[in-house]
């Protein structure tokens, strides 16, 4: 990349310098490194890495499969594989290229007092930020009920925010109603930025064995088929945030440079790349040329410009489908 | 910062455009794919394996193990069988066409200089990484492995009656795969199928006659490596914890990234610390067979 072009993409998230408004996705990226085995693969292409859900004690995970491919994305079922915060801040952040990139702990917890716990491990770390990930969709005992109720969700937040000072970055789930008034809520308990959106529940059936494809049943969608759902997301958690100047992590489905500037365009700041990787591990390259060309075509400066700059359709109603 | 980082693992695997350069269909919907692909073929080791974009209609990829390369002429070689979309798809391109690929990927087999009589066993598409690892030893020297190669559909070569004597083997048990003959390594084939010139038995049956007839100095040269059907690869690991021998088998699960990324493709292994989740794509696909198939 030119350093003038270099320039274009730059940007502010939450205080942080962001290389690109590109940020590889928690859980796609394990905890930092392993895309760099990959030549032509490089974090100066991306803003931020976003490291694996991480909880207060290490955890196995599920029993396979774990993954499968869908329709246009992919089921997973992971089970936050993870070795504990502790060990995550003691052994692998010591290790991680910090003048490349900016990383990005994604907290998981069973509890409140667990989030709250992992935050405070966190903090006391070189970490550039906290993303709390309320929707984990995978963990029986974990995820599910927080991201799906506005109060829970708040109550994490506040635990969160009352342990750390460092951006706190909250990941809406798409399985739930009011996706607004969630994010509405967590606001006021002192979120600093949103990642919308988490995968989607979804399952695979094997009709020989007629048993479901994923070990534990019921995985999260990702990739292009969500790119609808978290478009529209990302516009509703668009009208909360704008006037607080609050950034949001657009994502889910990104696998072109046209789908980046979608989310951008709907009102995220950011924008995730997460199942991409797997489809072309030299994405990012690809998407940043194709942001910067864009800009170029339409008499931009910088990326930051393209932000929410969405034209509604006049006659655009609320009324879905039909 | 940056100082003492461990950065080994950095630009170890490339992202080749291969142009197909033949595609041979074979009996029981088996493919020979050979492709260009410089990078992987310079760096591919025996156990490795390449990262397949099938079709650009299919976006995930497919893990297939490395056959062959010529590192001097820049091509690779696969052997798959079609069992799904993916594969369907893949056996559709023709040469001249582009196939995006990733590799090599993953731990390869270790060579243990101590053992210089290997025992090699492939079972159907697994058969593909014992063909690399014959040919890396060849290229060692010193080695003389015995190649035990099974197989339910018919064999994706057509089998020649071996030059090579080898101990224990029962009366007409004599096809042997040309390549490995050419490259003066011994092998024999093991089918229930009843093929001409075949061991009627599993592969770990025949393994199983050649080591008893082996005498001690020799069978104290041997290391088993096996790639194939899960159900085998427990049954070899099982024959060589009888015989003490060591033991590196190579193992599938589902992939989505195959750098290490998502961690969807862990198996559960043993180790000094207790069970483990170790991804197949970079921890693997080589495993010592005692973590795989020992108990917790
Ligand atoms: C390291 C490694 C090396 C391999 N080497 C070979 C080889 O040399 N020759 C060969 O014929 N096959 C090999 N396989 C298996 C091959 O990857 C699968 O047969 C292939 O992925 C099936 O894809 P499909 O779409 O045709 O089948 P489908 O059953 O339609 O696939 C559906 C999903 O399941 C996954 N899947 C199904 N079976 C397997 C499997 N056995 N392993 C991994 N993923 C699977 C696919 O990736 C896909 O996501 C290897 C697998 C691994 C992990
Ligand atoms: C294999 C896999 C593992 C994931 N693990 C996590 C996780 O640990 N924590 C989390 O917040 N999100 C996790 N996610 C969700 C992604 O971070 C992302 O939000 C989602 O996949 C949508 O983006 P995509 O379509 O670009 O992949 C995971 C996704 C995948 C595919
Ligand atoms: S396939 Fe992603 S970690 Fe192995």
């Amino acid at each position: 990349m030119q350093a003038d072009d270099a320039d274009k993409l730059r940007l502010d998230f939450c205080g942080l310098p962001f290389n690109t408004p590109l940020v590889l996705l928690s859980g796609c990226v394990g905890f930092g490194e392993e895309y760099t085995r990959v030549t032509g693969f490089t974090h100066f292409d991306v803003g931020a890495v976003c490291l694996k859900g991480t909880t207060l004690e290490p955890r196995l995970g599920n029993p396979p499969h774990r993954v499968c491919e869908t329709p246009a994305g992919m089921l997973n079922a992971i089970g936050l594989q993870n070795p504990g915060a502790r060990y995550v801040v003691d052994e692998i952040l010591p290790r991680l290229p910090f003048a490349e990139t900016r990383f990005i702990a994604n907290l998981s917890g069973s509890t409140v007092e667990e989030y709250a716990e992992v935050a405070r491990i966190f903090d006391d770390s070189p970490i550039d930020a906290m993303e709390v990930n309320i929707s984990c969709p995978n963990v029986k005992e974990g995820g599910v009920a927080f991201g799906n109720d506005p109060d829970m969700s708040a109550r994490v937040t506040e635990a969160c925010r009352k342990v750390t000072d460092k951006p706190l970055i909250v990941k809406l789930s798409p399985n739930q109603t009011d996706i607004a008034e969630n994010a509405r809520r967590c606001l006021e308990a002192g979120a600093d930025a949103f990642a919308v959106i988490n995968t989607l529940m979804g399952m695979a059936i094997d009709i020989e064995s007629r048993a479901p494809v994923i070990g534990n049943n019921q995985g999260g969608l990702s990739g292009p088929a969500i790119k609808p759902v978290a478009l529209l997301k990302v516009h509703q958690v668009y009208q909360v945030c704008r006037d607080h100047g609050v950034p949001i992590i657009g994502q889910g489905g990104v696998a072109s440079p046209e789908d980046a500037i979608e989310f951008l365009i709907a009102g995220a700041t950011a924008v995730g790349v997460g199942t991409g990787l797997f489809y072309d591990p030299l994405l990012c390259a690809k998407i940043n040329a194709g942001i910067v060309d864009y800009l170029d075509r339409h008499g931009l400066a910088t990326v930051g410009q393209i932000t929410g700059s969405l034209v509604l359709n006049d006659e655009g109603g609320s009324c879905a489908g039909g | 910062m940056t100082a003492g980082l461990d950065r080994a693992h950095r630009e170890t695997i490339f992202v080749e455009e291969a142009e197909v350069l033949s595609h041979h269909h074979l009996e029981g919907d088996q493919h020979i794919l050979r492709v260009q692909a410089p990078e992987t073929a310079h760096h591919a080791q025996p156990g490795q394996f390449a990262h397949i974009r099938c079709h650009p209609l299919l976006p995930m990829r497919r893990p297939l193990s490395i056959m062959r390369t010529d590192a001097r002429k820049g091509w690779v070689e696969f052997l798959y069988k079609v069992v799904g979309e993916g594969t369907r798809l893949l056996a559709r391109r023709v040469p001249g066409e582009r196939i995006n690929l990733m590799g090599p990927i993953g731990r390869p087999f270790t060579l243990l200089a101590d053992r210089r009589q290997p025992l090699l066993v492939g079972g159907g598409v697994g058969i593909p990484p014992m063909v690399f690892l014959a040919d890396a030893m060849r290229r060692a020297g010193g080695y003389a492995p015995f190649a035990v190669l099974g197989s339910e559909v018919p064999f994706p070569f057509r089998a020649r009656p071996s030059a090579f004597q080898v101990p224990g083997m029962p009366e007409g048990v004599i096809g042997a795969m040309p390549l490995l003959e050419d490259w003066g390594v011994a092998s024999r084939l093991a089918s229930l199928q009843g093929y001409a010139g075949c061991f009627e038995g599993y592969v770990t049956g025949l393994a199983r006659l050649w080591l008893e007839a082996l005498p001690e100095h020799a069978r104290a040269q041997v290391a088993v490596y096996a790639c194939g059907p899960h159900p085998m690869l427990e049954a070899v690991a099982l024959l060589a914890g009888e015989f003490g021998l060591p033991c590196q088998v190579s193992l599938e699960e589902f992939m989505a990234c195959a750098v290490g990324g998502c961690a969807g493709c862990t198996v559960r292994v043993r180790t000094p610390d207790g069970p483990a989740m170790k991804r197949v794509c970079v921890d693997g696909p080589v495993f010592d067979a005692a973590a795989v198939f020992g108990t917790d």
